[in-house]
């Protein structure tokens, strides 16, 4: 991954972090507001690799704990599991279409949410009931999935790929 | 594209390191007291970045305001048709509570008057005035039964306002002073002459008196000299407001303005004791 393209996800998670508590609360759809860092961290998974995924979404998740004084690392955990479990699966499908995150941001959304309530359930933080969780899950899943179409895109302009990725693009344009 | 095995353990590696940091994280959170660390490293975290996100939401405030109005689009002409309403509402018992308050304040005024005053009196509501230009008459709603006789004096607490001329049961006329067939006896204050106070339907009254040669000021106070025997002496008429000489040896046209706003009038006092006593009361009985 090229320097700018770091500088650039440092800048994105921390911007999505700031509009996740400062501004997504008030877009509130059903009761549930996207969830803009793992939606920023599963882009991520996708357009580079599962591991960098969950280091955005390990980040993300962080920062989330500190501000939402709860348990510190819950997120963390959560998110990164998340995210490097939809960027594996994205090796399942033989598509690069505009789908290919929506669809991965819909399970790593459920997934997340599942962790999410499972580990503080385990610590004994649980206070969700399981019909409300339910009717939870699939708004704010379908939810990320529509900031997912907004934020592919942009993050797709900003991808800056390196030296040797533009030549291969280059070279598969000429012979393809 | 196969993945190489020494990035797949590289990432495994990662991947473990990062659940382990999350887990000593959640135990070392978990064990602490509220005062800990990490606590205290959340709280200076929130402090910091409060500045940050009040900034960005006051950016995103005019998008932020958008979305909540497009959400809330079906239900605002309906909140609209409800607001409209309540505002008509509380409008409307703003002018109930006003118009409450002048009734009190008058209340209280005729109240204080009747207490410090000599008379027995009665409270009368004005239920109507007289409907043509030709005569200045209003309704109250207090009749024989409250015990009110005809050429009883009607005042309020700001002086004389006429006399009852006509009674039904429940309900008076009122001849009001500035009437045309209106004549009340009535004295200067300062000069102690009295004469007759008539009215000609208009604001103000002419005062006729005995004695042409009476000094009488703009300025002077005229009350009711109670010589007619039907209005009580010594309550407020008016001021005098115009002397005019008159040539040929007619009578000085003296035009006084009563004390009270007659326009403004709700409610009045019928004096009930002492009755009135005028001669042609006493011819009539």
């Amino acid at each position: 991954m090229s320097r700018k393209r770091q500088v650039f996800l440092i800048i994105t998670v921390s911007f999505a972090f700031f509009l996740q508590f400062s501004v997504m609360p008030h877009f509130k759809l059903l009761g549930c507001q996207p969830d803009l860092l793992l939606v920023v961290a599963i882009v991520v998974a996708v357009q580079e690799d599962p591991i960098t995924g969950a280091i955005v979404g390990f980040c993300g998740g962080f920062l989330q704990d500190l501000i939402s004084h709860q348990v510190l690392g819950v997120s963390a955990l959560t998110k990164a599991l998340a995210v490097f479990i939809s960027g594996m699966l994205k090796e399942l499908f033989m598509t690069y279409s505009m789908f290919l995150p929506a669809i991965l941001v819909l399970l790593g959304s459920i997934l997340e949410v599942c962790f999410h309530e499972v580990t503080l359930l385990m610590l004994g933080q649980g206070k969700v009931p399981p019909l409300r969780f339910a009717a939870f899950v699939l708004p704010t899943s379908l939810y990320n999935v529509l900031a997912a179409f907004v934020i592919y895109p942009l993050m797709r302009v900003f991808s800056f790929p390196v030296r040797e990725e533009r030549l291969i693009v280059r070279r598969t344009d000429s012979t393809g | 594209m196969p993945v190489k095995p020494s990035k797949v353990r590289r990432n495994r590696f990662v991947l473990i390191v990062i659940v382990i940091v999350c887990i000593a994280l959640i135990t070392l959170y978990v064990r602490e007291s509220d005062s800990g660390p990490i606590h205290k490293i959340q709280n200076f975290f929130v402090d910091a970045v409060s500045p940050i996100a009040s900034l960005l939401g006051k950016i995103f405030k005019p998008i932020k305001d958008g979305f909540v109005n497009l959400w809330h689009l079906p239900t605002l002409s309906r909140e609209k048709m409800e607001l409209e309403k309540e505002v008509a509402d509380l409008r409307r018992q703003s002018l109930e509570r006003k118009e409450l308050e002048e009734e009190v304040t008058d209340l209280k005024n005729l109240l204080n008057w009747s207490q410090q005053s000599e008379y027995e009196t009665v409270g009368a509501n004005i239920v109507g005035q007289s409907p043509d230009n030709w005569q200045r008459l209003m309704i109250i709603d207090r009749g024989s039964s409250s015990g009110v006789k005809k050429y009883m004096s009607v005042v309020t607490e700001e002086g004389l306002v006429g006399r009852v001329i006509s009674v039904g049961s429940n309900s008076s006329i009122v001849q009001l002073l500035t009437d045309s067939r209106s004549a009340i006896g009535g004295r200067c204050v300062e000069s102690r002459e009295t004469g007759i106070l008539e009215g000609c339907n208009s604001e103000t009254v002419r005062f006729v008196p005995m004695n042409e040669e009476a000094v009488i000021k703009v300025g002077d106070t005229i009350e009711t000299s109670g010589l007619g025997g039907t209005c009580p002496a010594g309550i407020a008429v008016g001021k005098v407001v115009k002397v005019k000489p008159r040539p040929r040896g007619l009578p000085r046209l003296i035009e006084v303005k009563p004390f009270v706003k007659i326009s403004r009038l709700d409610r009045v006092l019928v004096i009930i004791v002492p009755e009135p006593e005028s001669v042609i009361l006493k011819e009539a009985q």
